[in-house]
């Protein structure tokens, strides 16, 4: 109530002869229409805060300036506003000059650059540590501060005769042999080998395969092999050659003919498991088929018979030129190594002698 | 990169640079190595000096391939990080190097050198004859001479037996390669005493042993020593790795002369423990690639550079408390 007083006097005194919220706001309507003698009231407002102005007019003194508003006299705001205006200026533009990126004041306040090197061209080498702005060697050169810690050299006391006692220490301690033999738990040890240089192995530990078919000797030969194709693929693609010449063979054909379908049964061993399982049935019956019927040479069944025998020539080209680069690219790899996993179970397979 | 010999971690040369011939000396066997850098010190210690070599690359010493293995028995130590970042640092400072990672079961240091996506083809297939051995061999597109070659894929087993005969195998090859033989050849070696300590200590003829300051990392670290001093590698120096300078001054860590006391091994380099180490892991990028440089990453270069002069460090850097003003009190 105090509040809508307060608002409605300010308003009177301010234009006494309107009443625009009387007329134009409902809420005020209803809130004015609970006093009953409302002319009187506004007369009486009226005159209340004309009697106010007259006392605060007439109370506060006038201000010396502004009763002798003569030339010169308004000196000391003017001054006020400039030295205000100077101290900002000297706060601002300081920080604007260290703000800007590569400067020479930049450069200094980021250590860069000495203050009292400016104007030298030889940049400072900061890898050296005597001539770091960070790194303060003390006064009697035994102490170096170095990011706001101080380090000291200490001297090794570590004795050549120390070393030895040490040595001597540890052959008492420790008397131990390097196993040469690695064996299974559960072998038995053969009868020419040293008890002591024999290592019992778990089954399950990486170097316990299941089974070796790769002799010594070989695998030396292996790792000494500089040049040509790795042992095991010439291997592979030997085996598969010798299985299509008996092949060939045993058909006993003047001509021969292979269609796509034909040709993926020797691609067998190149491709994955999935395509082994691609219709069996199907290719044996047509394999059937045409050994009954001999037929003329389709030159584009033979290219495609080319292409999938020749698919780990491919692969030792590739190895031929990986030698460059001495690894293939990533996106190569899973093929390569899918490739390589499916001549390892061709191959058993097959039990070729030569493996 | 030049050498910082103030820095943590960092050795301090108190003579001039040795030639090859003065630093390596072929010792017989049964009788403990004659130190190339440790002198017997006089009663009368000397307050060490520094002297900085800035105009030259560090001079190979010993035959090369230098064939060294990387161990510490406990894991999580940071052999792995030492080898990759060592192994490039030598690179850097114009060194072929090969680094074998010997680890069968669980190898990691492809992914340190960020490789993991080259690798195709390792030892496994080239002991079957899938591939060569030049082919096996993953060369850092960063550093060309350096190159990484691992023993196994993850799920892959390594014949029974083959595994040290195959690393000599691999080191000989090596050496009669067309290209050359490398400067060095560092092994990774898995944590543990078991067959792929064995194998990986098999074609060595000189190791780092990684330690931390803990009495766990300690015991394991003396028996591994034990072990390879059994088998006849002599040369064996020591890097104390994540050592923190602020915990050995409040007495909560063990100092880097405490370790050298309990173990008796000449040091090649002090790392400190720096958070770049796991970002830079993470990366796949070794901490001596970062610009700017990191602490870590100094003081492997430091190590890498007296591995390859066959020094040691002679003095190590202590933090000491900073003597206060008068008006220190005050903020002065």
């Amino acid at each position: 109530m105090a509040s809508v007083w307060t608002l409605h006097f300010r308003f009177v005194s301010l234009r006494p002869c309107q009443y625009p919220f009387i007329s134009s706001t409902r809420n005020r309507i209803t809130i004015t229409n609970g006093i009953s003698k409302w002319p009187q009231l506004k007369q009486h407002s009226i005159n209340t805060i004309a009697k106010f102005n007259h006392q605060l007019v007439t109370s506060m003194p006038t201000p010396p300036f502004l009763l002798n508003r003569n030339a010169g006299s308004n000196f000391p705001i003017w001054v006020c506003v400039a030295v205000v205006v100077l101290v900002a200026a000297v706060r601002v533009l300081p920080r604007r000059k260290k703000d800007r990126p590569g400067s020479v004041a930049d450069l200094v306040r980021r250590g860069q650059l000495r203050s009292d090197r400016r104007g030298i061209s030889r940049p400072l080498k900061y890898e050296d540590p005597f001539n770091n702005p960070f790194v303060k060697v003390g006064k009697s050169n035994s102490t170096v501060e170095m990011c706001g810690k101080v380090y000291r050299l200490a001297p090794v006391t570590l004795t050549q005769e120390q070393q030895t006692t040490h040595q001597r220490r540890r052959s008492r301690a420790y008397q131990w042999k390097r196993p040469t033999m690695f064996l299974k738990e559960g072998d038995s040890v053969p009868p020419d080998v040293d008890p002591d240089t024999v290592r019992w192995i778990p089954a399950n530990h990486p170097f316990a395969t299941t089974a070796t078919d790769l002799d010594e000797d070989l695998a030396q030969n292996n790792v000494y092999q500089k040049n040509g194709v790795p042992f095991r693929i010439q291997a592979e693609h030997e085996a598969l050659q010798r299985k299509l010449e008996a092949l060939q063979n045993e058909q006993k054909l003047n001509k021969l003919v292979i269609d796509p379908t034909n040709a993926r049964e020797f691609e067998r061993p190149f491709n994955s498991n999935s395509k082994l399982n691609d219709h069996p049935d199907k290719s044996s019956v047509n394999n059937q088929e045409q050994k009954q019927n001999k037929l003329v040479i389709d030159p584009t069944n033979a290219k495609e018979f080319e292409r999938s025998f020749n698919s780990h020539v491919k692969l030792n080209d590739h190895a031929e030129k990986s030698s460059i680069n001495n690894q293939p690219s990533d996106s190569q790899s899973p093929k390569l190594e899918s490739d390589a996993n499916h001549f390892e179970s061709a191959s058993s397979s097959e039990e070729d002698p030569s493996l | 990169m030049l050498p910082l010999h103030h820095l943590p971690g960092a050795t301090v040369v108190t003579k001039p640079p040795l030639s090859p011939a003065t630093l390596f000396h072929p010792q017989p066997p049964f009788t403990f190595p004659h130190s190339k850098t440790l002198t017997p010190k006089p009663k009368h210690l000397p307050s060490p000096s520094s002297l900085l070599q800035w105009n030259r690359k560090p001079e190979l010493a010993g035959e090369t391939p230098r064939v060294a293995v990387i161990t510490s028995g406990k894991g999580g130590v940071g052999k792995t990080t030492t080898t990759a970042n060592i192994g490039l640092s030598l690179a850097r400072l114009g060194f072929s190097v090969v680094a074998i990672d010997a680890d069968v079961g669980l190898r990691n240091l492809d992914l340190l050198l960020g490789l993991e996506n080259r690798v195709n083809y390792t030892v496994v297939e080239v002991l079957n004859g899938d591939c060569r051995l030049d082919q096996a061999l993953v060369r850092d597109k960063r550093w060309s001479n350096f190159e990484l070659l691992c023993i196994s894929k993850p799920r892959s087993k390594l014949p029974l037996g083959f595994g040290g005969k195959a690393l000599t195998w691999l080191v000989e090859a090596l050496k009669s390669r067309q290209e050359g033989s490398p400067d060095f050849v560092l092994i990774d070696c898995p944590a543990g005493i078991d067959a792929g300590f064995i194998t990986a200590i098999t074609p060595a003829n000189e190791a780092v042993l990684i330690t931390t300051p803990d009495i766990t990392s300690l015991r394991d670290a003396d028996r591994v020593t034990g072990l390879l001093e059994c088998d006849g590698i002599r040369d064996i120096k020591m890097i104390v790795n994540r050592v923190r300078t602020d915990m050995i001054k409040g007495e909560d860590m063990m100092s880097v002369l405490d370790v050298q006391e309990m173990l008796g091994l000449p040091l090649l380099g002090v790392i400190p423990e720096d958070c770049e180490v796991i970002r830079s892991t993470n990366r796949g990028y070794p901490l001596v690639l970062n610009k700017p440089p990191t602490l870590a990453g100094l003081a492997f270069e430091q190590a890498a550079w007296r591995l390859v002069e066959q020094d040691s460090m002679q003095a190590v850097v202590v933090e000491e408390e900073p003597k206060r003003g008068f008006f220190s009190f005050f903020g002065g």
